[in-house]
């Protein structure tokens, strides 16, 4: 079993002082809608184990039941403390079931979850990863080329040709990326359900640098399309 | 306890409906109306007039009336500046600010102006109730409707109108959401549904999905400034540059067009031809006509039936569906009795749209199931609508920053750190942006606010973490926080278009200042409310295209010129305030025409049994 040693395991009711645990929304006691205090994670409130795989019928199912249970709509007639609490339960959710819906957010977040999140926000598009500077200065010569073939009036069509074959290594690229994270995801779900910290700690690690490197891939493929719709625009 | 009601504060029109016994029903005025024009007129001394009264003194009076007011709601006056020169009232405001109308002498903001409309559907609510001998008729609480691409300064000037009127605004929603739960009812729609709403000044486009009575938005587009209002005034600028008229100086006769034209595009819905007719017009001796045929009106609207394609499109590409993945169309909005709009929903979704219940209705009705789920805690409907815009807040280089998404299902919430730049530094500028653009500049800005109170420390150091949180009603509030002091900071932000919490109690204090209520003037409006639907009805009858085989089949000419005369004497009578006489002439109407609606009642039935299309027949019904 793993668990965050640091992952505070209880709420107190604000209404009636007991102490309810961390993945409940209503106090065992008193029945009252919980504070939402600063405890728990996506995955604790959605009552999902901290996996990679997640089955998004699953949780569309938890999502409209959690709603029925707090949304703002069915606190009117309350106090200004469980309407509040409401509120921010319900905020809480649906940013939740934005994040944990989309794999790759997910998997931001799970990282994010275990520090092994990029420490700069930015770090991901500024710096070039090691591993695709050889890829980085091919295509900066090919859209150097691309722009002195457009200088010296050649055939759209023959830029488009140019474009597509500097875009076609790192849509390859990027696919391969896809692939290992989708292995690498399932390799962490089965060490979490080992047990093994230390080898699950060293997948997200590998999962850390292929996001970063498939981040930059993207925006590779972007400026590749700028190009693509520039020449369009041009042609218009 | 006080009822809670739905109200719909439409463009054109507005109405209020209440749950009775688990159904919502729409109110009726004392004639009978359920439609009130949102028609606002300044009459003498301190008299406000507002619905049909106001309408008719659109006619007689247009400088100190008010129409569509909706569309100034929460925008600047630079917003407004292209199509202010077709309104005969005035406009004003300082740029960057909030929108003054000019009603008669007074100076009065979008809300206030809307305040009058609520405050008259409240009274209707209220004297339905003591005339049914309810012991505690009042009514202070609501449930209002807004397009649902509005953004947050349109919702929060909507909740100022409330307020205004003397109402605790419960919600905002949304008018396809809230069209949506009227349908809902019947349990039978599961499934994705497209709403296309195109109303007098308005348009959205909201995708749903219906899943165990969750009725939970996946995506919205539209256009706040796209609707009815736009065809007429296409068929008005023709007209108007035809004639040579100037709107500034002609503004009677531009509202006296506007009127023919409305009625023009009412008819060409049922029929292929319509004819434009004004009777005065300055300059010309006699009335001026002219004949359009609905092939000639499609070509000439089609661009703004084409402008509600791409908000679809774009809605289904945020919902990550194609049309064909859309169950059910449902079309909200007087706009869309147009066969034009109808047939190009049914183009774009593959699926003939269906309006089982009236599309002027459905949306207050709508509001009414909100307003009974959030009063009574009956939870077997559920609704989860997004925020239709982006929020962001502006930052290096008049570069937006992101916060929430477009399409976030609200609540939601999103925040946002800031530190200082300087030494000591003790407070930072927020400029907060709603859009989709890039760039701040291209973005509608809700609001500044100086965050202060940061301890002084080193720059870069002070964390300061600002929340954003949009409720359920898609308005945005927003919290600070000094994190290693834990210092929790006040912020108030200042609307860039929008009125602070002071002035609204100001002019509250003011409106029941001007508050009075002048019975005999009620009592000869209600009169006039009812001559002018008789009228209404006799001219639609002679509008008829085959009014004249008609007659020369079941009527007697002695019998038409009679009518012809009861309805030039009521004509008359109207200009009058004599009330009695105005009642005996609508009477005289009223008795003179029984035979003659007859007479069309059983035409209509015979031509249906005679095998012409049911359609026709149905068209003609409405």
């Amino acid at each position: 079993m793993q668990s965050d040693t640091s992952a505070v395991t209880i709420q107190p009711c604000k209404h009636c002082g007991s102490q309810a645990p961390v993945d409940v929304h209503f106090c065992p006691r008193c029945d009252r809608i919980l504070t939402l205090g600063r405890h728990g994670d996506y995955f604790t409130f959605f009552g999902l184990p901290r996996r990679l795989h997640v089955d998004v019928h699953d949780l569309e199912q938890r999502f409209r039941a959690l709603s029925r249970q707090f949304h703002p709509d069915y606190f009117y007639n309350s106090s200004s403390t469980e309407r509040l609490a409401s509120l921010e339960r319900s905020s809480y959710l649906n940013d939740g079931f934005r994040t944990l819906r989309e794999p790759v957010e997910r998997l931001e977040y799970l990282l994010k979850l275990e520090g092994f999140a990029p420490k700069e926000a930015h770090e991901a598009t500024s710096q070039v990863p090691p591993e695709l500077l050889e890829e980085v200065f091919a295509l900066n010569e090919q859209l150097e080329a691309i722009q002195q073939m457009r200088a010296g009036g050649s055939a759209e069509a023959e830029v488009a040709v140019t474009l597509e074959a500097a875009r076609q290594p790192i849509q390859a690229n990027l696919d391969a990326h896809e692939r290992q994270l989708n292995t690498l995801m399932v390799q962490h779900d089965a060490q979490w359900e080992r047990g093994d910290l230390a080898g699950r700690h060293q997948t997200l690690e590998a999962l850390r640098a292929l996001l970063v490197e498939r981040t930059y891939l993207t925006n590779l493929l972007a400026t590749v399309r700028r190009e693509l719709g520039g020449d369009l625009a041009a042609r218009l | 306890m006080s009822k809670v009601v739905g109200i719909d504060l439409g463009t054109t029109n507005s109405l209020v409906a209440i749950v009775r016994e688990g159904a919502p029903v729409v109110l009726a005025d004392e004639s009978g109306d359920t439609l009130l024009p949102s028609i606002v007129s300044a009459g003498d001394r301190d008299t406000v007039y507002v619905g049909r009264e106001a309408q008719r003194r659109l006619l007689t009076d247009p400088a100190r009336t008010v129409y569509s007011v909706k569309r100034f709601m929460g925008r600047g006056i630079e917003d407004v500046a292209g199509e202010s020169r077709w309104f005969p009232f005035k406009v004003s405001g300082q740029a960057g600010g909030v929108v003054h109308i000019h009603l008669g002498e007074r100076e009065l903001t979008p809300p206030e102006v809307s305040g009058f409309i609520l405050r008259e559907l409240k009274r209707r609510a209220e004297t339905l109730f003591a005339r049914e001998g309810d012991f505690d008729p009042g009514v202070d609480r609501a449930v209002i409707t807004v397009p649902a691409y509005f953004n947050d300064a349109q919702r929060t000037a909507t909740r100022d109108a409330g307020r205004l009127a003397g109402l605790d605004v419960l919600r905002i929603i949304n008018e396809p959401t809230a069209a949506c739960l009227a349908y809902g009812l019947d349990k039978r729609h599961q499934g994705v549904i497209a709403v296309y709403d195109l109303g007098g000044g308005t348009f959205d486009i909201s995708i749903l999905k219906v899943e165990d009575g969750v009725f939970q938005v996946l995506s919205t587009n539209g256009d706040t400034h796209l609707g009815g209002d736009d065809i007429d005034r296409l068929l008005v600028e023709q007209i108007v540059a035809e004639l040579g008229l100037d709107p500034a100086t002609h503004a009677a006769a531009v509202q006296a067009i506007r009127k023919a034209v409305i009625q023009a595009k009412w008819d060409l819905s049922d029929f292929d031809q319509a004819e434009i007719v004004v009777d005065r017009i300055p300059g010309r001796a006699g009335p001026y006509r002219r004949l359009i045929t609905r092939a000639a009106f499609e070509t000439l609207i089609a661009p703004i039936v084409e402008r509600t394609m791409q908000p679809c499109r774009c809605a289904l590409e945020d919902a990550g569906l194609s049309p064909g993945d859309v169950d059910e169309v449902v079309l909200v909005g007087g706009s869309t009795r147009i066969p034009m709009v109808r047939r190009a929903v049914e183009r774009l979704f593959g699926t003939a749209p269906h309006s089982d219940l009236n599309p002027d209705e459905v949306v207050a009705l709508g509001a009414a199931v909100q307003a009974d789920i959030l009063v009574s805690g009956r939870r077997e409907m559920l609704l989860l609508d997004v925020t239709p815009l982006s929020l962001g807040i502006e930052t290096m280089g008049g570069i937006v920053s992101k916060i929430i998404l477009r399409n976030s299902t609200i609540p939601a919430s999103g925040s946002e750190m800031f530190t200082t730049f300087v030494d000591s530094q003790t407070a930072v500028d927020i400029h907060i942006l709603q859009g989709e653009r890039e760039m701040a500049a291209d973005n509608r800005s809700l609001g500044r606010f100086k965050l202060r109170g940061i301890p002084p420390m080193p720059a870069g150091l002070p964390r300061v973490q600002v929340r954003f949180q949009i409720d359920a009603n898609g308005i945005l509030s927003v919290h600070a926080r000094e994190l290693r002091t834990n210092v929790e900071q006040a912020i108030e932000v200042k609307p860039s278009y929008g009125l602070t919490d002071e002035e609204v109690e100001r002019m509250l204090i003011e409106s029941f200042e001007h508050a009075q209520e002048d019975v005999e003037a009620r009592m000869l409006i209600e009169v006039r409310n009812e001559a002018e639907t008789i009228m209404q009805a006799t001219e639609k009858t002679f509008r008829r295209p085959d009014f004249d085989e008609i007659a020369a089949a079941r009527l007697s000419p002695a019998e038409i010129a009679s009518i012809r005369s009861a309805l030039a004497d009521l004509a008359s009578a109207m200009s009058a305030s004599d009330r009695h006489l105005l009642q005996a002439k609508s009477q005289a109407l009223n008795d003179g025409t029984r035979h003659l609606a007859e007479v069309m009642m059983n035409w209509t039935i015979q031509a249906a049994l005679a095998g012409r299309t049911a359609d026709e027949v149905a068209a003609r019904g409405r």
